[in-house]
């Protein structure tokens, strides 16, 4: 691989992350109107809202960093919502430094508020506040991916930048460039394969870059290689032993280690479940399948209700342990079983 | 479904001979004082009402007795006798039974008599009147509270006979002796725990003891508090869970919860772990799980909006839907083993491996300034794909971004020594071409994979993962 003289090596998606908004290649539209900003040292409190992968907490970044220069940290209070989500947090730690002495060097301090949709009602309500109580010294800038999970009040004290998709040839000149960067041969057919997988998601897309180019070479077969491999046996396990075994306890002991061991949330688990009842590898029968999805979607958006991941989940086994019982009493069903 | 048909200890250790039941000395000769006055033929009341807190002894000491003076023991649950029909189905029995074969050969038991309802079961507490007068065989009601209004009827046609609450050391001594027919290694302390926290209740100690045993091998104070400790003093969840699921209808199953101190969201987990050990039939579990997703969706609403009102429904759901969704049962109830809510169990066990995850996952979120969430769901399993299959590669990863051997080994278990050797080897190389000087020729390349690193851990970054200061530890 790449540089053999390397002896560290880091993340791309941070390796390779633009440090300042010159550097940002997409999203023209928001990197001139930031660059205005930069330029003029002001600006009203932000609002960043779009897809994930599309470049809003590096703009964020960046822009803090054409402001301040390479220390911008100094003068910048980063916090990620969805792991920092209570109104503790705001009445303590944001408040503190939203309200310290402004330092004379800089027009502002900045408070970054990422997956700010994570954040509960009680604590927007506070973070409001403290918007408008010290907006002469400290601008927020939130990002969220879902603009409408945040309150009223702050998306109409913001200025909204809507993020938009990267387009599939930005995408993959980007991860062209990185390749040649790192030295790594890749051909078309791979990374049109990353971007189908990633859905558009840059950051996604250079962190399967990158496990690609580990096993040697970014094609189609090492990209799809990857991404079964990173999809844990325990989830096509535990469709194996609910579906076709009809074994509850068997299931419900896969899908605690995915949620225990490996940290996935009901809804990440979901979401692989759901990649994989349409996977070819995987023989059920077509209109199943179909009912599988069906009744994934309706646990998701209980999830999203806010239920609990491992009730609702098990629902879904037995779900599954009662939909596969036609395929459990034909011996003929053999065939079908999961390799 | 498989399941283990292992009998649960507190039916194993059951006392088999009067003997054998712990303490409880004065009610044990009141009871057979009065059954010897039976089995003389004068009974000065024909029916006994034992009563005591949960776990006191008092069904043991009547099956022990039943079978040390060779009786047939014809027992009733509240969810037998509710219908005055059932009741009388018993009586007519036992008063034939006496009649033909001229021997007095049974003790008809009643248990749980407090749980029959005043209003809906008038019937029954008539039927049961009807059933001691008429009876040729000794017969013993067992209750918790006897002096519940409702009960004042039969408290006046029978004995009554008081079970003491147990002491601690009365309890530590049997669970001593369990451990040892097991050769179950307990601490001192655990036990001691235990029989505090059981208060009296040695059924719920033996619960608490097999819980243990069974997932750990050996029993420690520290994890006897780290299992046991989360919860409060409550009326035997075991017993609580048992009543519920075996509901026949829907306000068996609300008394049962009523009568546990456990939490709403800490009775949902119990009833949770449980019902796929009730329902073998694909569609009872179906159907219950619907039930309880439900009562979970009613207690998220709960939390979201602040309406407490909710939870009577939540509560309903979980208890009587989830009870009258089993309605073929495959085992017979005192067959079923039920367990501790594994999650507990799971979480204490795995503490360690978690907390490295977490901390690999604050370190990646740091790096990539994403969520904890999307690191573990998104980064981590690419990681490992890294780990398990380009060993080289990965310690240089290792070595920029700061990870520490555990998280290595978390990575993959398979390289993981050896990336961790591979790392240290790395860091003493980088170490030399940067003590050897400006003008040597891998200079160019430390300096590359340096400067981001640098960047990126900044102040923080470089406290919590250790990445550039262990660079030059040695």
């Amino acid at each position: 691989m790449g540089a053999r003289s390397t002896l560290a090596e880091l993340l791309w998606a941070e390796k390779y992350r633009p440090r300042s908004l010159r550097e940002i290649v997409n999203q023209e539209e928001i990197v001139k109107r930031l660059q205005v900003f930069v330029k003029e040292k002001n600006m009203p409190h932000l609002l960043f809202a779009g897809p994930p992968g599309t470049g809003k907490t590096t703009a964020a970044h960046a822009l803090a960093h054409d402001l301040y220069g390479e220390d911008y940290r100094l003068y910048m209070l980063e916090l990620n919502a969805s792991d920092e989500r209570g109104i503790d947090v705001i009445r303590t730690k944001v408040k503190e430094f939203a309200r310290s002495k402004l330092p004379a060097n800089v027009p502002f301090k900045i408070v970054l508020l990422d997956e700010a949709d994570n954040m509960t009602a009680d604590a927007q309500q506070a973070l409001r506040r403290l918007m408008e109580m010290y907006v002469d010294v400290t601008r927020f800038i939130l990002i969220a991916n879902y603009p409408s999970k945040i309150i009223e009040p702050i998306q109409s004290r913001c200025a909204v930048f809507r993020f938009t998709q990267l387009k599939k040839e930005d995408v993959i000149s980007r991860l062209k460039w990185i390749c040649s960067n790192e030295r790594v041969s890749c051909d078309d057919r791979g990374l049109e394969a990353i971007y189908e997988v990633s859905e558009g998601d840059m950051r996604k897309a250079i962190n399967i870059l990158q496990a690609a180019a580990a096993l040697g070479e970014v094609n189609v077969s090492n990209v799809y290689k990857v991404v079964g491999l990173a999809t844990p046996a325990e989830v096509r396990a535990l469709l194996k032993s609910a579906l076709f075994e009809g074994d509850f306890l068997k299931a419900r002991e896969n899908l605690r280690k995915l949620m225990v061991t490996y940290g996935l949330s009901g809804v990440d688990i979901i979401k692989q479940l759901h990649r994989e009842i349409f996977s070819s590898e995987v023989s059920i029968p077509e209109e199943m399948r179909v009912e599988i999805a069906d009744y994934l979607g309706e646990i998701q958006f209980r999830l999203v209700e806010g239920a609990d991941d491992e009730i609702q989940l098990s629902a879904l086994l037995a779900k599954l342990v009662l939909l596969g019982k036609p395929l459990r009493q034909q011996p003929q069903a053999k065939p079908t079983k999961v390799k | 479904m498989p399941q283990e048909r292992k009998i649960p200890w507190v039916v194993k250790y059951r006392p088999s001979r009067i003997a054998d039941v712990v303490n409880q000395e004065e009610a044990k000769k009141v009871f057979l004082g009065w059954l010897d006055s039976w089995l003389r033929g004068k009974p000065e009341r024909k029916a006994a009402l034992l009563y005591g807190p949960p776990g006191s002894g008092k069904t043991s000491l009547v099956e022990a007795a039943a079978k040390e003076y060779g009786l047939e023991l014809l027992e009733m649950n509240a969810s037998d006798y509710r219908r005055s029909s059932d009741i009388e189905r018993i009586a007519v029995a036992s008063s034939r039974g006496a009649s033909l074969t001229g021997a007095r050969s049974k003790i008809i038991l009643l248990d749980e008599v407090d749980g029959i309802s005043a209003t809906a079961d008038r019937g029954a507490l008539d039927a049961i009147l009807n059933l001691i007068d008429k009876s040729a065989h000794p017969v013993v009601l067992i209750a918790n509270d006897p002096w519940d209004p409702k009960l004042r009827e039969l408290r006046e046609a029978c004995l009554l006979i008081e079970f003491k609450r147990l002491t601690k050391t009365e309890i530590k001594k049997v669970l001593q002796s369990i451990c040892k027919s097991e050769r179950l290694e307990c601490e001192d302390e655990a036990l001691e725990f235990i029989a505090e926290r059981a208060e009296g209740d040695l059924r719920s100690a033996i619960n608490d003891l097999e819980a243990l045993g069974e997932g750990f091998g050996r029993v420690t104070y520290a994890l006897a508090r780290s299992v046991l400790g989360y919860r409060n003093r409550e009326l035997d969840s075991f017993e609580v869970v048992r009543r519920i699921l075996t509901s026949k209808y829907a306000w068996q199953a609300r008394a049962a919860a009523s009568q546990t101190d456990l939490a709403p969201d800490e009775l949902i987990q119990w009833i949770n772990e449980n019902i796929p050990r009730q329902a073998a039939d694909p569609e009872d579990l179906w159907r219950a799980y619907e039930s309880l997703s439900k009562a979970d969706i009613y207690m998220a609403r709960i939390v979201r909006s602040g309406s407490w009102d909710l939870l009577a429904y939540a509560s309903d759901m979980m208890t009587a839907g989830v009870a009258l969704a089993i309605r073929n049962p495959q085992y017979k109830f005192k067959w079923v083993k039920y367990s501790f809510p594994e999650r507990i169990r799971v979480m204490a066990k795995t503490r360690e491996v978690r907390q490295i995850r977490d901390d690999l996952a604050k370190v990646i979120a740091q790096h990539l300034k994403c969520s904890t969430a999307v690191a573990k769901s998104e980064v981590i399993p690419l990681l490992r794909v890294i780990f398990e299959n380009n060993p080289e590669y990965a310690a240089k990863l290792a070595l920029g971004l700061g990870l520490s051997d555990s998280m290595i080994r978390y990575l993959s278990e398979r390289n993981g020594d050896r990336i961790a050797k591979r790392v240290e080897e790395l860091r003493v190389e980088l170490r030399k071409s940067l003590l050897e000087g400006l003008e040597s020729p891998t200079k160019k390349g430390v300096e590359k994979a340096e400067a981001p690193a640098k960047k990126a851990l900044g102040k923080k970054g470089a406290k919590s993962s250790g990445g550039l200061e262990s660079f030059f530890k040695k």
